[in-house]
């Protein structure tokens, strides 16, 4: 079979274009709500910790003890039903993550009885980095690389807001940055990669 | 030398390709949700499925999930290691055409 050089070059076009596309489509579902999600429970937290300064471990404790829920139940119903892709090892590859999320709280828990941070902008600036580099490692596991991007990108932004931003301006700058980036990042897939 | 596949060179087939081996190799595609990102009508993406199922460069397993039939496909070894091939045939005639320019 005989194609011209055009043609050819077409051909590996299409087959880029069409590449892109389905992995950006299957992001845009599961993903995509996740970070949303995500994003939202970043910035009332820092905003309610800004305002607030005194209920801030209720005010984390319950919105992140109800992200943890509904991202288990999310999972749990994609895995079932929703997912338009299916993957032969899932449920090994679920169960690994939601280890790893969990093994990783565990030993931050462990770094920080070592460390003891003096203050709550050091806790919160070793809790976002260390789950930041937690994104980073997943996202370069799976390929998917705009985890990567957003872990470095939010980690950039934290030791912006730890080492330059007077502290009493931490948490509205992490709101708008660390917050804003994850839920920006989010509604970009969901409206972009559809 | 890397030779065009035609099975996999006609247009619609070569997208259905380069979908299912974007994914990961444990990864299967529903048939709906492949309908929607190639854009293909049901009978359409379902007759070039038959096709590359024949040539064995996918593989279609039918199944149930909360009771409703749903269809999963994914690209075999063979179906990856000749959409390869293919590539390599497409980039070869292009790397000879540069060179006859010159």
């Amino acid at each position: 079979m005989d194609i011209s050089e055009k043609e050819a070059r077409d051909s590996l076009d299409q087959i880029q274009a069409v590449s892109t596309r389905t992995r950006k489509t299957i992001a845009a579902g599961y993903d995509s709500a996740v970070l949303i999600m995500w994003g939202l429970i970043g910035i009332l937290a820092f905003l309610g910790t800004h305002f607030f300064l005194r209920w801030a471990w209720p005010i984390w404790i319950s919105l992140c003890g109800a992200g943890c829920i509904a991202t288990l139940v999310l999972s749990w119903w994609q895995f079932r039903s929703g997912n338009p892709v299916k993957v032969s090892a899932a449920e090994k590859i679920g169960w690994r993550i939601f280890w790893f999320w969990t093994l990783l709280f565990v030993y931050m828990f462990i770094w920080l009885s070592i460390l003891s941070p003096l203050n709550g902008i050091q806790l919160n600036a070793f809790m976002i980095t260390t789950i930041m580099f937690a994104y980073v490692v997943i996202g370069l596991w799976f390929k998917c690389y705009y985890m990567v991007w957003l872990g470095i990108s939010v980690t950039f932004t934290t030791l912006i807001g730890y080492f330059l931003i007077p502290s009493n301006y931490y948490c509205l700058w992490m709101a708008a940055t660390a917050g804003g980036a994850i839920l920006g990042t989010g509604l970009y897939i969901r409206l972009f990669w559809k | 030398m890397s030779q065009l596949d035609n099975i996999i060179h006609q247009p619609a087939r070569l997208r259905i390709m380069a979908s299912l081996v974007a994914l990961d190799p444990g990864e299967q595609v529903d048939f709906v949700y492949l309908r929607k990102i190639l854009d293909l009508t049901d009978g359409n993406l379902g007759a070039h499925l038959a096709r590359l199922e024949d040539a064995g460069y996918v593989k279609i397993q039918k199944t149930f999930i909360s009771r409703k039939p749903r269809t999963f496909i994914n690209a075999t070894g063979k179906g990856r290691d000749a959409f390869e091939e293919h590539i390599t045939a497409l980039e070869a005639i292009i790397r000879a055409k540069k060179e006859n320019d010159k």
